[in-house]
């Protein structure tokens, strides 16, 4: 995986043309998100299954949660284990500020990534300081902090038994989350806007600082790259999308449960970037679908689903070696350069 | 000249894979309309460390679907159950659930998770208003707290304020009689295990006014080492034990207390003791721990039971458990409902059930009652006894008043707010 992202990082850049190209790519970025949009917005009407909106309602709480944990793997090179904690905060900030205020939905949604912010920030100062296992085990350890806090903090949270009750959905701007289908588009709407906004972050000088970050902090620092405020401002950046991420899945199951702030969860979120690859930037997305897919397929026929996920693991890990993103990116780049061999 | 082959996979074979993918893909959403069957979806724990809560509760199911096709069905329909595992995630428990009524057609639930599933499973029941039986979970609130209450769900399983109740009760008097003044309590340490010792020392105290705890331990869930706790507990030598321990956790904990003869120190309660899942498995099983009935073939006493149970025994090979007849109380029910109501529908089974009372190899007095008022199961056989190292285990159980647990739990739901 480092290797190849060696590899590419390696590769000269062009500078003169960036501006023009990024500009480009930038509007590129914006038609296919609205592409997007409009393919996932007419798929109730094609299909009257509610289980395929599920599914994607599903893919958009843990792709926006993986895409943003490929921020910080990926891009930055900073692997957290805890990353799951903000999914768990988005859910239950969220799911407590309906329960408890009665605030709109929107009021309520931007309070949430306030309180994440916050405690991000918080959180992201002590631990990017931190390098590599250092860093996984610190963010780790908080994150069993906050799950730890919500368990025990029962007057506030429920505890192990989870926030009951079910969330209030007073109607925002004729939109009604009670309403299944508005849930989806909501959904959708938020996790192509989500993956748009972490593609601009990505293609952006900031971006590429990132990169620089992650293959040479110390070359970047001399050349005078604040690299402590470069990973915190990703960290908390990456937190706000696993908490919009939390936020779809506590609409979904009506409730938060402290299973989402869990180590599993973050757990999941490094396989699903095992699975699609780090190296693209749609990778965990490919990689949540594929993770949702065998899940719900798997559980359908048997009861040891452990072991074949554990055999995909295996699979990929020692097999390919890479996430399916790269495998096939590589794959379309060797016929590539085969067709021009060929051609010359 | 021969063709090379190119590297990697070929454009066709990716074709190929793609439509099988989109084959997987698809058929799960094609609901498939079958007027003559119903299908029942079921929720449930199927692997990790509780498993055994999944297996013994499609078990119980299982013994009684049987009985209820061969019958005929529900009203003239035959059952089919969609038995799918959640991991013990409540999250994949809504998904499964949702799944379950949305793509499999199952018209009705039977909500066979533990703790925060059950809760998980009762949003779905909200918002898609589906017929739902919730039967492992314990939790008193789940059905005593009116803003958890939906006119589509119901509760087969026991309810931990009950089993306080009498617990409180039985101990008290024991400690009325030997004169045990120092409590001592050991539960895990979640939701259940806090909640259940709080309610019992509530209630031993009510009956027992100078009984005091002088040390409590909370071992972490599924904890593999006791020996902190137990030499804790020693070294505070109270003259009695609580402990809201089970199954295999209860089971390490005895072993490893045996060693440290813990229980020929002090009267020692453990509310899940009685159920077969930890009598068979406790290596030496002390004398004299006293427990409430979980499950046990020999309480309540009676040839039905013991029918019941050998029947269980001959199918699966192993003894049911508090899980099974749980469940099996859930389609019993079920049946019944859809008898009297001569409908399928589970809007006019869920009219029948609430108030209906049947005949129960489980019931106290021969049967079991959906109350009507917060559809929860009352006037199941409860009670206490103590234990012997080798079958029937617990040979006299002293049975709660029902009379007296209802009026308890009236004032515990009017201290709690709920009415």
């Amino acid at each position: 995986m480092t290797e190849l992202q060696a590899e590419r990082a390696g590769k000269p850049l062009g500078v003169p043309r960036i501006e023009a190209k990024s500009q480009r790519s930038r509007y590129l970025d914006v038609l296919i998100a609205i592409a997007a949009f409009a393919v996932l917005a007419t798929l109730p009407f094609l299909f009257s299954s509610k289980a395929l909106l599920d599914f994607v309602i599903r893919c958009a709480a843990f792709g926006l949660f993986a895409t943003s944990l490929n921020l910080l793997v990926g891009y930055t090179g900073m692997i957290s284990f805890g990353h799951g904690m903000f999914f768990g905060l988005g859910a239950y900030s969220f799911a407590l500020i309906m329960q408890r205020t009665g605030v709109p939905i929107p009021v309520a949604f931007i309070c949430t990534l306030l309180i994440t912010t916050v405690i991000a920030a918080v959180i992201g100062a002590i631990c990017v300081r931190l390098k590599e296992i250092y860093f996984a085990f610190v963010t780790l350890a908080f994150q069993m902090l906050i799950h730890s806090m919500i368990l025990s903090w029962v007057s506030l949270t429920g505890g192990d038994q989870g926030l009951r009750g079910g969330i209030p959905r007073p109607v925002f701007l004729g939109v009604d989350l009670s309403n299944y289908l508005h849930l989806y588009v909501v959904s959708c709407a938020l996790l192509v806007i989500g993956l748009l906004l972490m593609r601009q972050i990505a293609q952006s000088p900031f971006g590429y600082t990132l990169r620089m970050i992650r293959d040479n902090a110390v070359r970047a620092s001399f050349i005078g790259i604040d690299v402590w405020r470069a990973k915190l401002t990703i960290f908390v950046l990456a937190a706000l999308f696993a908490s919009t991420g939390g936020i779809i899945m506590s609409l979904f199951v009506s409730g938060a449960y402290p299973e989402f702030a869990f180590w599993t969860i973050s757990g999941e979120g490094i396989f699903i970037n095992m699975l699609g690859g780090v190296t693209t930037f749609l990778g965990p997305m490919v990689g949540t679908v594929l993770l949702l897919i065998m899940n719900d397929t798997v559980t359908r026929l048997t009861e040891y689903y452990g072991i074949v996920l554990g055999i995909v693991i295996l699979f990929f890990a020692i097999g390919l070696r890479k996430g399916l993103m790269d495998f096939v990116v590589e794959w379309y780049e060797v016929r590539r350069d085969g067709a021009k061999e060929r051609a010359r | 000249m021969t063709k090379k082959s190119k590297p990697g996979v070929s454009r066709r074979s990716t074709l190929a894979l793609m439509g099988a993918g989109a084959v997987t893909f698809a058929t799960p959403w094609v609901a498939r309309a079958q007027a003559k069957t119903i299908k029942v979806g079921m929720p449930t724990i199927l692997s990790g460390r509780v498993a055994q809560l999944g297996t013994s509760s499609r078990n119980g199911v299982t013994i009684e679907v049987d009985k209820i096709n061969a019958a005929g069905g529900l009203a003239g329909r035959q059952i089919e159950m969609v038995i799918r595992d959640s991991k013990g995630q409540p999250q994949e428990a809504a998904r499964v659930a949702r799944e379950l009524v949305n793509t499999d057609g199952c018209e009705l639930l039977i909500d066979a998770e533990a703790s925060s599933g059950a809760f998980a499973v009762h949003e779905v029941a909200r918002d898609l208003g589906v017929f739902c039986i919730h039967t492992n979970s314990e939790t008193s609130s789940l059905t005593a707290d009116p803003k958890q209450h939906i006119p589509n769900a119901f509760r087969t399983a026991r309810q931990g304020v009950h089993d306080s109740i009498v617990g409180g009760g039985y101990a008290a008097a024991i400690a009325k009689a030997k004169g045990l003044k120092k409590w001592a309590t050991c539960s895990p340490d979640y939701a259940y295990g806090r909640d259940t010792t709080a309610e019992f020392v509530y209630y031993l105290k009510q009956f027992a006014p100078d009984v005091e705890i002088i040390s409590d331990a909370w071992p972490k869930l599924f904890q593999p080492d006791y020996t902190e706790v137990v030499t804790k507990i020693l070294q505070a030598k109270p003259q009695a034990l609580y402990s809201a321990l089970w199954g295999g956790d209860l089971t390490s904990y005895i072993d490893q207390a045996n060693i440290y003869a813990l229980f020929s120190q002090m009267e020692v309660f453990a509310v899940n003791m009685a159920d077969y899942t930890a009598l068979t498995v406790v290596k030496n099983l002390p004398k004299g721990i006293h427990s409430g009935n979980r499950y046990i073939k020999t309480y309540p006493a009676t040839a039905e039971n013991a029918a019941w149970a050998d029947a269980y025994k001959a199918k699966f090979n192993e003894y049911p458990t508090n899980w099974s007849w749980e469940n099996a109380t859930a389609m019993m029910l079920l049946a019944e409902a859809s008898r009297k109501a001569n409908s399928a529908d589970g809007k006019k089974i869920a009219d029948a059930m609430r108030g209906l009372t049947i005949k129960s190899p489980f019931g106290a007095d021969g049967t079991v009652t959906m109350r009507a008022e917060d559809q929860t199961l009352i006037g199941y056989a409860i009670g206490w006894g103590t234990t012997i190292p080798s079958e029937p285990y617990v040979p006299e159980v002293k049975s709660g008043d029902w009379k007296q647990i209802l009026a308890l739990e009236a004032e515990w739901k009017k201290s709690k707010g709920y009415t």
